[in-house]
């Protein structure tokens, strides 16, 4: 099985948004709602103030507590171990939004909890998920990190990776390096 | 100085949770009223243990109410549901670590046994107004099963009770839920307002007094657990203890919490003193008969204690999703 992570590069991100686009795009995300995010966190007293773009999205955790809260199993781990949801056997009760601390799912119009797949459409296809595709500053990367080759491997022996709230044990598998305020993610 | 912008946010997670709703208040305050009562009625029929079978039930309205607040909670919760219609899904399988499916599972089995409690206690002379014979026979047979019904009610109303308290306390990610007090906090308020229905709704004096006793203790128990389940969070790490600021926050934002507060600190010692003035009353004299006055100071009591469930359900809930643990 691999172990399909996410390393943001928080320094390359410039802010454009294209990876909140290409993701609405690509996964016919309805109005209003967004899979992937981008934070601009600007910290400090004028004139030293410091700013960090960085982009948030479903942490594809090792502890999901998603997957614990589902009563349906409709919120599991796909063959490939990222988090999925089965939309046929999703009954709306929200528990899973409420469960997990990143934020990151929300209720589509259908009434049915939704979240980024890792494009897992398009990675079956040996394809890189949209906002990936579309990094302009090629701030997000994706990749096997079973794999010691791969990009996201070799950046993370390289770096110093951060992930959100690690405190909460959840055991994210979206990494940040170069991160500027760790104590913001 | 911190400043945030978010590109992307949805509605529902930013600036704040807005989850669940008045729906799921609803739910958890009838799910406890009815795990409440359940537990009541069966003390009190299980209380006199020599005595012929029939004259045991001493409530036998209680059950019934029981049953119709429980389904009538149990509605609300699917009116909440986006796919009602997959709830099959839900049971196809069991899952033990999500609280939900718990729910699932659990509030039907609860109406089932209560079902069964219903006609357990219906007394010789009512059973003609059940219709249909077979179940006047169902429920001569099941009357000399009553105290093992009772005693399953029993279980399964503390089941219900702290269940709703276990369902918010089991979600890591809202720092107000996430902690050990709430469930026991819920399972007495749920006791709490079963027996102040109870206290209600009984016809009988001796049933009344009983109740009035035991609610007693446990708005006493309950107004400590309110004060630790604070006093917990305040002395956690930071995201538990900015959880319970919008109580203590006079801001427009964060104001009907406070009044919620009050509300709780007000309502319930207010019950209390009430009960207790009955109390007093009760022990000078024989209370076979109840003056108007009495009667109207047990009910007020038991409808502020009431009050105070659905007041405190309510802030949890809505407070719960002010706070995240993220910084933002």
């Amino acid at each position: 099985m691999p172990k399909y992570v996410m390393v943001i590069d928080v320094e390359r991100c410039i802010g454009c948004m294209a990876c909140v686009i290409a993701c609405k795009k690509e996964n016919n995300v309805a109005d209003g709602y967004f899979r992937t995010r981008v934070v601009e966190e600007v910290r400090g007293e004028f004139p030293y103030l410091k700013m960090e773009l960085r982009s948030e999205l479903c942490n594809h955790c090792e502890n999901a507590p998603c997957i614990d809260a589902c009563p349906t199993r409709a919120s599991h781990r796909a063959k490939d171990g990222t988090v999925q949801i089965d939309k046929k056997k999703c009954i709306g009760c929200k528990a899973c939004i409420l469960a997990c601390p990143y934020d990151a799912r929300y209720s589509t119009p259908e009434g049915v909890a939704d979240k980024c797949t890792f494009c897992e459409h398009r990675i079956k296809e040996g394809k890189k998920p949209a906002c990936v595709e579309t990094c302009l500053g090629k701030s997000r990367i994706f990749g096997d990190l079973d794999d010691p080759n791969s990009e996201v491997s070799q950046l993370l022996k390289k770096h110093d990776a951060a992930v959100r709230l690690e405190f909460a044990g959840t055991k994210p598998r979206v990494f940040y390096i170069n991160k500027k305020f760790a104590g913001g993610l | 100085m911190i400043e945030i912008g978010i590109t992307g946010t949805n509605t529902i997670t930013f600036p704040y949770l807005e989850v669940w709703d008045w729906r799921i208040v609803l739910y958890l305050f009838l799910g406890g009223l009815s795990a409440g009562m359940l537990v009541m009625c069966s003390i009190a029929n299980l209380r006199i243990p020599k005595q012929p079978v029939e004259e045991l039930a001493q409530c036998v309205r209680a059950p019934l109410i029981a049953f119709i607040v429980l389904a009538v909670g149990a509605l609300f919760i699917i009116f909440d549901l986006g796919s009602p219609f997959n709830l099959i899904w839900g049971y196809l399988t069991f899952q033990p670590l999500s609280l939900m499916s718990w729910g699932t599972w659990g509030v039907p089995i609860v109406l089932f046994a209560n079902a069964l409690y219903i006609l357990a206690v219906i007394p010789k002379d009512q059973r003609h107004r059940l219709k249909f014979s077979f179940l006047i026979k169902i429920s001569e047979k099941l009357a000399l099963k009553m105290r093992p019904i009772a005693k399953l009610n029993f279980a399964l109303g503390i089941f219900l009770g702290i269940y709703t308290g276990v369902l918010l306390s089991s979600f890591s990610a809202i720092p107000l839920w996430n902690n050990a007090t709430l469930p026991i906090l819920f399972l007495i308020s749920a006791l709490s307002s079963g027996a102040a229905m109870i206290v209600i709704i009984a016809k009988k004096a001796e049933i009344k007094f009983l109740f009035t006793k035991i609610d007693i203790w446990l708005i006493v128990a309950e107004l400590v657990v309110i004060a630790l389940f604070f006093y917990g969070l305040y002395t956690s790490t930071a995201p538990y203890k900015k959880a319970i600021e919008p109580f203590f926050s006079l801001t427009s934002e964060h104001f009907i919490f406070t009044v919620a507060l009050i509300a709780i600190f007000l309502l319930l010692p207010l019950a209390l003193r009430i009960k207790l003035g009955e109390l007093k009353e009760f022990q000078n004299e024989v209370h076979e008969e109840f003056t108007k006055a009495q009667i109207f100071r047990m009910n007020f009591a038991a409808v502020l204690v009431i009050a105070g469930t659905l007041i405190l359900r309510a802030a949890i809930v809505y407070a719960g999703q002010l706070t995240k643990l993220s910084p933002y």
